[in-house]
């Protein structure tokens, strides 16, 4: 079981350091290839993307990330930092469950 | 609230009343699983936005170590030496249960085998890089574990609050109302039967005063 990335070119060569294997996207196209393909690979259990690349394909991200038990995917802020605006974990669970936490 | 409809008779409210202790069993118990989860979820809440702002600081140290990596020797060379270095990164994913949902329990390990390149002609912020992500990974491990956990309990939570809460304003409402229903209707039947008898015997025992007299 290994890590993988998808992510924009600094993110990637960064994480290749220590040897995780990862795809470069640029755009939505890019990153739903790369995304499907990740999820063909059974060696992958973690998919790290980059949130910019999230974004681009917001809609099978969040359907991996609710339904699916496998791989796990995590979000992680790219070289320019956190996207201003994106909600945190609280303000999601707050949302998703109608309370104030 | 709307009533059931249900003819008023005994075998309809006997069953009607197993439904409702049946109903308040599952509200009880759906109440204890909520509370249960919100419990958990809030245990881990506080933890995923620890992890998260961690991981945010440790990314940024990396990616300025890597920035400074590629300015002093090149993007180029920079990836060659990703070719160079040698790490594996190994994950075991367990599964613990709350309640019915299946949270993930990741551990990472890392396996190297240094030294990866020459000491001389490669900038030192390649060795900061290099150990900045090692430890980024490391957290991410923990990151995922404990948002996809929240994430899923958030979930489930979500979905019990709306059982508990169909149990609690309608069903069982519902039912307590028609049992109601159901038993002041047979009252009212067994208090007109009650009236009907007295009525039959009165007449019964009027006549047979009159034929008496009759006789007499």
């Amino acid at each position: 079981m290994k890590y993988s990335i998808i992510g924009d070119e600094d993110t990637v060569l960064g994480f290749g350091v220590v040897g995780v294997a990862g795809r470069v996207a640029t755009n939505a196209e890019e990153a739903q290839r790369a995304f499907q393909d990740l999820l063909g690979d059974k060696e992958t259990s973690i998919i790290i993307i980059t949130e910019r690349v999230a974004e681009m394909i917001r809609s099978i991200v969040d359907r991996y990330v609710f339904t699916e038990s496998f791989p796990l995917i995590v979000e992680i802020p790219d070289r320019h930092g956190p996207v201003p605006g994106r909600p945190g974990i609280k303000e999601m669970v707050n949302t998703a469950i109608g309370l104030k936490i | 609230m709307a009533q059931l409809t249900y003819a008023p008779t005994k075998t309809n409210l006997l069953r009607l009343r197993s439904d409702l202790s049946f109903a308040q069993q599952g509200y009880e118990l759906l109440d204890q699983k909520r509370n249960i989860l919100i419990v958990e979820l809030l245990a881990l809440l506080d933890q995923t936005v620890d992890f998260q702002s961690r991981v945010e600081k440790a990314l940024e140290k990396a990616y300025e170590a890597l920035e400074e990596a590629i300015l002093d020797m090149g993007k180029l060379k920079v990836q060659y030496l990703t070719g160079a270095a040698h790490i594996t990164t190994d994950i075991t994913v367990r599964s613990r249960r709350v309640m019915g949902v299946s949270l993930p329990v990741i551990e990472t390990q890392f396996t190297e085998y240094p030294p990866y390149y020459s000491l001389m002609g490669n900038s030192f912020w390649i060795d900061s890089a290099l150990s900045f992500f090692k430890e980024v990974l490391q957290l991410l491990g923990k990151l995922a574990e404990l948002k996809i956990s929240v994430l899923r309990l958030a979930n489930e939570v979500k979905k019990t609050i709306r059982k508990v809460n169909a149990l609690e304003k309608i069903a069982i409402p519902d039912l307590k109302e028609t049992v109601h229903y159901i038993e002041s209707r047979l009252e009212e039947n067994e208090r007109d039967m009650f009236v009907l008898m007295k009525m039959v015997k009165e007449n019964l025992e009027r006549k047979k005063a009159a034929a008496d007299g009759g006789l007499e």
